[in-house]
């Protein structure tokens, strides 16, 4: 009867060991192996300053013409983004960039993504909850399982050239500003108020 | 002058037995409550009860408020993970000596004041966190909103003053449990706010800004409640007791050295922060760590995080309970052995959870963790009112304050930068735990024993108490109410010393006796 019971605890005890320690397999798509089939400029120049919600961009891309043709026959999207440069990654691990792409944190914004064709054209107004940062902007092509199978940047393997800015809001309304303001005070006062009111109680 | 005391003593006996009738709860002679009626909000005592655990509640709802947010704010406010470390400290840093002066400030204005002016002092703190637009400001609004967080200790003095002893650590524990839990539900309330009032039409930046705005209003809330409807004591308010009674004032540099010379209050605050302490990093922490390492959004991270903080809902208390129930068999023995064990699993799961891979995985295993963590919280204030009875007020207050220390220290070694990744970091501390806890090992009493070693043979608990007090403080009769302290704590020296044991109550938590 113990017997029965020990088993069942430690089958029970393996079961929960298996779930702890599962470690799911990967098909891995890998950065370094991806070829950089595309040619992407933008209107940005190195150190441009970009405003939120109100500045501009386009962004050009193409198909990089000294390929063998049917390079690009399994590209069915392209997905632009907007990402991080190094130095916006510095001791922000939520921003790094990682080798496994689907690890990578380096591009968290897209700025369009649209089906395929050899050269395509995209301006970009920069949305009100892009964060004040250093940026470039990449690529990927995509095959038809929505795979990246290519990629083409506007910057050069170190990141370190055509990084622009951009100074996102700060989403300090005014509206705020008056309720913080008042609601502090009103706590102030609430506080004054009954310690009058305790000291006329004393006498 | 000792005549006319006594007369005054007398006088205010006959009106006490009169006056016990105008409580809806049964009551002992000091007119605190012998139950503990968890959904009646009777005055004063169970008023009193529910007023403290909101108030704290709202105190953790606003001191972590910030942490589910982050994955918003770090962008909005261009944040390092250094910046966000240094936050993460500051917030609990302010309580280490704010939990001390609170003692004092209770014994000198009461609960009810105490509480209720640092609650509205730091609420401008949490409605000013929406104004905030740098790394520095961010640092300074955590700072001081978690000031706030030494409201524990007048929970535990105004429960103290409304409950007797049978009933006391049972209305601390939860009143301490129920509060805490405001670190696990605001993981859940900030993002739902904010998520709300980003369907509502706001850009992410100023919608996490305007979710600041209902921590504070419940905070302030709160404190006006506390204000208007709580009592210091069964009796009235302090003002009112102060004109009537005659209480002995305590020498406060007597009740200082009886505290920091005793050695067992100094591991115990070390201990706490091995549980009370992570659990506060944890609050700090968690919601980020599951929303980086395994993808889930912002409202599925602070739900997972919440759960860790919920458990005290059942966790804390039950540690309490457990506490009271090996020390009907085992004495202070038992509940030594028990809060050893409690926190050697709490470091056991943390360090699981450091190396557990799949979210699924985590989730389980933070449940564990967050349960058995809160449970030796509970623990350690079932320990923490023996060590002395002279100076109750300030060992609680080290105790607390040893448990923010913690939170600073862990912080500090291991969330502070980008040395170790986070899992690592958990890991890490989980071994902390472990080490740390050991020294419960070291703490004997010489009257009950301790971990390892048994009592001293016809050492009283009697002899413990009154080695607090001098010979010349003895004969002035100051140590009487040590003395009856120690007759109620014969049970903790197990079942046998129990000889005409009458009292199976759960033993005294009371305040200090005396004024400092």
């Amino acid at each position: 009867m113990a017997g029965l019971r020990l088993s069942k605890i430690t089958i029970a005890l393996l079961l929960l060991l298996l779930i702890v320690c599962h470690v799911g397999p990967s098909m891995a798509v890998l950065f370094n192996q991806l070829p950089k089939t595309l040619i992407v400029t933008a209107t940005t120049k190195s150190g441009d300053v970009l405003h939120a919600g109100e500045d501009k961009f386009t962004v050009t891309w193409a198909l990089n013409t000294s390929l063998p043709s049917g390079a690009d026959a399994n590209y069915k999207t392209v997905k632009v983004l907007l990402c991080y440069a190094p130095i916006s990654q510095h001791d922000r691990k939520w921003r790094k960039s990682n080798n496994d792409l689907k690890k990578d944190k380096t591009c968290q914004f897209t700025v369009v993504k649209q089906d395929y064709s050899a050269t395509g054209k995209h301006e970009y107004t920069v949305a009100r909850d892009i964060p004040t940062a250093s940026y470039f902007v990449r690529a990927y092509a995509l095959d038809a399982s929505d795979t990246k199978v290519a990629f083409g940047q506007t910057t050069d393997a170190n990141k370190t050239v055509n990084i622009f800015e951009v100074v996102g809001i700060t989403g300090r309304t005014t509206g705020i500003f008056v309720s913080a303001i008042v609601f502090s005070a009103f706590s102030g006062l609430a506080l004054a108020f009954f310690y009058v009111v305790e000291n006329k109680k004393k006498k | 002058m000792a005549k006319k005391s006594l007369e005054v003593e007398a006088e205010v006996e006959v009106e006490d037995e009169g006056d016990a009738a105008q409580f809806k709860m049964p009551v002992d002679s000091d007119h605190k409550a012998t139950e503990f009626w968890l959904f009646s909000f009777a005055k004063p005592h169970m008023r009193a009860f529910h007023l403290s655990w909101f108030s704290f509640f709202c105190c953790f709802v606003s001191s972590f408020a910030a942490p589910p947010l982050l994955p918003v704010i770090r962008d909005n406010l261009s944040l390092t993970t250094t910046d966000i470390g240094n936050a993460g400290i500051a917030s609990v840093s302010g309580a280490v000596f704010a939990r001390l002066a609170m003692g004092t400030a209770c014994d000198l204005v009461g609960p009810r004041l105490a509480s209720a002016s640092l609650i509205l002092i730091t609420t401008p703190a949490v409605y000013c966190s929406s104004l905030i637009d740098s790394a520095t400001g961010f640092l300074l609004v955590r700072f001081f909103t978690g000031f706030s967080l030494a409201t524990f200790v007048s929970t535990q003095f105004w429960m103290s003053s409304m409950f007797s002893p049978p009933k006391v650590g049972l209305a601390n524990g939860v009143a301490g449990g129920w509060g805490n839990m405001g670190g696990g539900a605001t993981q859940l309330i900030m993002p739902l706010v904010y998520e709300l009032i980003k369907k509502i039409g706001s850009t992410n930046f100023i919608a996490w800004r305007i979710a600041f705005f209902i921590p504070g209003v419940m905070q302030t809330c709160s404190a006006i409640a506390v204000l208007m409807f709580g009592q210091d004591m069964p009796d009235g308010n302090y003002n009112k007791l102060h004109k009537a009674g005659e209480k002995h004032k305590d020498n406060f540099s007597e009740v200082f050295k009886h505290a920091v010379t005793n050695y067992r209050g100094w591991i115990l605050a070390l201990t706490y922060g091995y549980c009370f302490g992570v659990e506060l990093t944890i609050d700090n922490i968690i919601a980020q760590y599951f929303y980086d390492r395994f993808g889930v959004n912002i409202s599925k991270a602070g739900t997972i995080a919440a759960s860790f903080g919920l458990a005290n809902i059942v966790s804390r208390p039950g540690g309490g309970l457990f506490s009271d129930y090996l020390s009907k068999f085992f004495g202070m023995r038992g509940r030594l052995w028990g809060l050893w064990v409690v926190q050697t699993l709490g470091g056991i799961f943390c360090v699981i959870l450091g190396k557990t891979n799949s979210l699924a995985g985590s989730i389980v295993v933070l449940l564990l963790f967050s349960l058995f963590c809160q449970a030796a919280c509970g623990l350690t204030f079932g320990v923490v009112p023996f060590v002395s009875r002279r100076s109750l007020g300030l060992i609680s207050g080290m105790g607390g304050g040893g448990g923010n220390v913690g939170a600073v220290l862990t912080q500090l070694i291991f969330f502070h930068n980008s040395k170790y990744s986070t899992e690592d970091g958990i890991f890490y501390m989980g071994i902390m735990i472990l080490v740390c806890t050991l020294p419960i090992a070291l703490i004997h009493f010489p009257q009950w024993g301790g971990m390892l070693c048994g009592p001293k043979p016809g050492y009283t608990p009697e002899d413990y108490y009154q080695s607090e007090w001098s010979h010349h403080e003895q004969q002035k009769g100051y140590h009487t109410a040590s003395l009856r302290f120690a007759e109620n704590s014969v049970r903790e020296g197990g079942r046998s010393a129990r000889g005409s044991g009458h009292s199976k109550h759960t033993v005294p938590v009371e305040t200090s006796p005396t004024d400092v």
